[in-house]
């Protein structure tokens, strides 16, 4: 092959690995352009609006950490804050453990089992909001389904207002959450129960390891990344929700159940958006922090 | 649990040990099953009842059983205007979803270029950044485009949560298609966008189908967006119809549920096709790992 051949073979290579990028392009253009302006813009407008003091109406003046100074004294933010890690923190850990203990048991090999998993998916499939309406209607203190268990058993026969007493509310919120978001949790263990090999408990057991011991030297570091991925995306979701507090106590009673989008909607309906973003932009450094370790660890994955 | 090693034991001894585990399985996933299954049942059962008895006399099975509330919440127009609205908004999201995030996560998987990764996190951050936090910035920008109180509102900003786990899922769908089924179909003469169409589309069907079930599921339970944007009852979804009835002095229990089984029914239906086709889907995927 002559030398000039040679390069105008490279060039046309090049030209069409230049196609190819632009046709990358083109084809990706168009999810980048909506995302930028419906995720990216918005996010970055909600941080500039949290710094203002704008009205519904009005665009507001530069006010530095006013609305945050204000917000952090405030008591039903303090409740919000507490009342957010509360509900993460033990609906997950329940999560954690109804999930993987739901799929432990799945995983056997026993009869029947397909339609125990299509059961054990319910709450995930029927829509949230008629999941949390559904409990609203259990959780009334006449005719409501739970107090008439209790009472029909004899576990306890006087009538409660779960949703409607401070110290029934919170674990009546928490319940129902987990009710509903526990199927994720068991869907995403079983599947990496099920790419552990047969082989590693084998020979685990002909070393003479125990079921407990088995658990800890072969199932636990199986699942322990995709539990640390699913930990990470169920808290960010938890603590995000709007419905589930909405539904069932719209934040009451006097702020027991509030947190901080429901917080952020109040505002928002007072007419201050620079305070009601300033509500959703406070928790945005804890969020920051599991979104990019999530986002670190999904991608890793994917590249593997 | 017991800690004491099982080859010591004789067999009979096992089989009784096993036949126990057995035992106690079936035990505790049947409580599991009966908790979950008992708020379905009470939304059912409350939504057969007849009103009175709802609350003078409650009880696990109904005294008499009514279509009453069902007949009530489908003569009531509005209900029936959500649902139509929830069918347009969910439909429409899952198609232009589902079609703008093909061609994007194809060209990631596909091609190389320049921007490539910081465009996969892009992708990522928006599928993590929660709706909490876009809301109000959503609102104001759905004003000043004119479309606040709309379905046409709502279907676009409902694309900040589909388009991006939509394109995080195709990715992992089209990467399962091997690329040597695509240059073959281009050496016998078809271009690229007909190669994705022709091929590699065709290929994750089952995929895509999860995929637009995923995002249709999502549209349709989608609350904090439709209460902001959606002002007149014309405009409602199903999920602000419902919750709406809450905020009435009086619960109208057996109307609501009734609503809420109405509107749980698109879904329980997707989902009891989808099962049939996902499971080749769920082997497809497993196949690359």
């Amino acid at each position: 092959m002559s030398l000039p051949h040679r390069l105008d073979a490279a060039a046309q290579k090049r030209s069409l690995s230049f196609q190819q990028a632009l046709f990358g392009y083109v084809l990706v253009l168009p999810a980048v352009l909506l995302l930028l302006g419906l995720v990216a813009y918005p996010f970055l407008f909600a941080i500039y609006v949290s710094f203002t003091d704008r009205l519904v109406g009005t665009v507001g003046k530069f006010i530095g950490f006013g609305n945050f100074s204000y917000l952090f004294n405030a008591a039903a933010f303090q409740a919000s804050a507490w009342n957010t890690v509360v509900i993460v923190v033990v609906s997950d850990v329940l999560k954690l453990l109804i999930g993987l203990g739901l799929a432990l048991l799945v995983h056997q090999r026993l009869p029947g089992r397909g339609i125990i998993r299509s059961i054990l998916m319910l709450p995930w499939a029927i829509p949230a909001f008629v999941a949390f309406l559904t409990w609203r209607v259990m959780y009334q203190p006449i005719g409501g389904g739970i107090n008439l268990v209790l009472s029909q058993t004899g576990i306890y026969t006087e009538i409660i207002d779960w949703l409607g007493q401070r110290s029934t509310a919170m674990p009546a919120v928490i319940i129902a959450t987990t009710w509903r978001g526990f199927p994720f949790w068991f869907v995403s263990i079983l599947a990496a129960l099920q790419t552990i090999p047969d082989e590693l408990y084998e020979a685990a057991t002909v070393d003479g390891a125990s079921a407990w011991q088995r658990f800890w030297a072969v199932t636990e570091p199986g699942i322990r990344p995709v539990v640390i991925v699913t930990a990470l995306l169920s808290s960010i979701w938890t603590a995000n929700a709007f419905e589930h507090v909405w539904l069932l106590t719209q934040g009451g009673p006097s702020d027991a159940t509030m947190v901080f989008p429901v917080l952020a909607y109040f505002g928002m309906q007072t007419q201050r958006l620079g305070e009601a973003a300033a509500v959703s932009v406070a928790m945005l450094p804890v969020l920051a922090i599991l979104v990019f370790t999530a986002t670190a660890l999904m991608q890793r994955d994917e590249d593997r | 649990m017991t800690v004491a090693d099982s080859s010591t034991l004789s067999m009979p001894d096992m089989q009784r040990r096993a036949f126990v585990a057995r035992c106690a399985s079936y035990a505790l996933l049947g409580v599991a099953v009966l908790l979950i299954l008992f708020p379905i049942y009470w939304m059912v059962i409350t939504s057969l009842k007849l009103p009175r008895e709802i609350l003078r006399v409650p009880s696990l099975w109904p005294q008499v059983f009514t279509l009453n509330n069902y007949r009530a919440i489908l003569d009531d127009d509005n209900f029936l205007v959500s649902i139509r609205n929830s069918v347009i908004v969910s439909g429409s999201v899952t198609l232009i979803a589902v079609m703008i995030s093909s061609l994007a996560a194809y060209s990631m998987v596909r091609f190389r270029y320049r921007f490539r990764g910081l465009i996969g996190r892009l992708i990522l951050f928006a599928y993590l950044t929660p709706t909490s936090l876009l809301f109000i910035p959503l609102s104001i920008i759905i004003a000043r485009l004119g479309l606040g109180n709309s379905l046409y509102g709502l279907i676009l900003v409902y694309l900040t949560f589909s388009l991006p786990v939509a394109t995080w899922m195709l990715q992992g769908y089209f990467r399962a298609i091997p690329r040597e089924l695509e240059e073959q179909g281009m050496i016998d003469g078809l271009s690229r966008l007909g190669a994705l169409v022709r091929i590699v589309l065709p290929l994750s069907a089952p995929g895509i189908a999860a995929v637009a079930i995923f995002v249709f599921t999502g549209a349709w339970n989608e609350l904090l967006l439709a209460i902001v944007l959606i002002t007149s009852q014309s405009q409602r979804t199903a999920p602000l119809a419902l919750s709406n009835l809450i905020t009435s002095d009086v619960l109208p229990w057996g109307p609501l549920m009734a609503g809420a089984v109405v509107s749980s029914l698109p879904l329980m239906i997707l989902y009891f096709i989808a099962q049939r086709f996902m499971v080749p889907g769920a082997t497809a995927g497993s196949v690359k790992g």
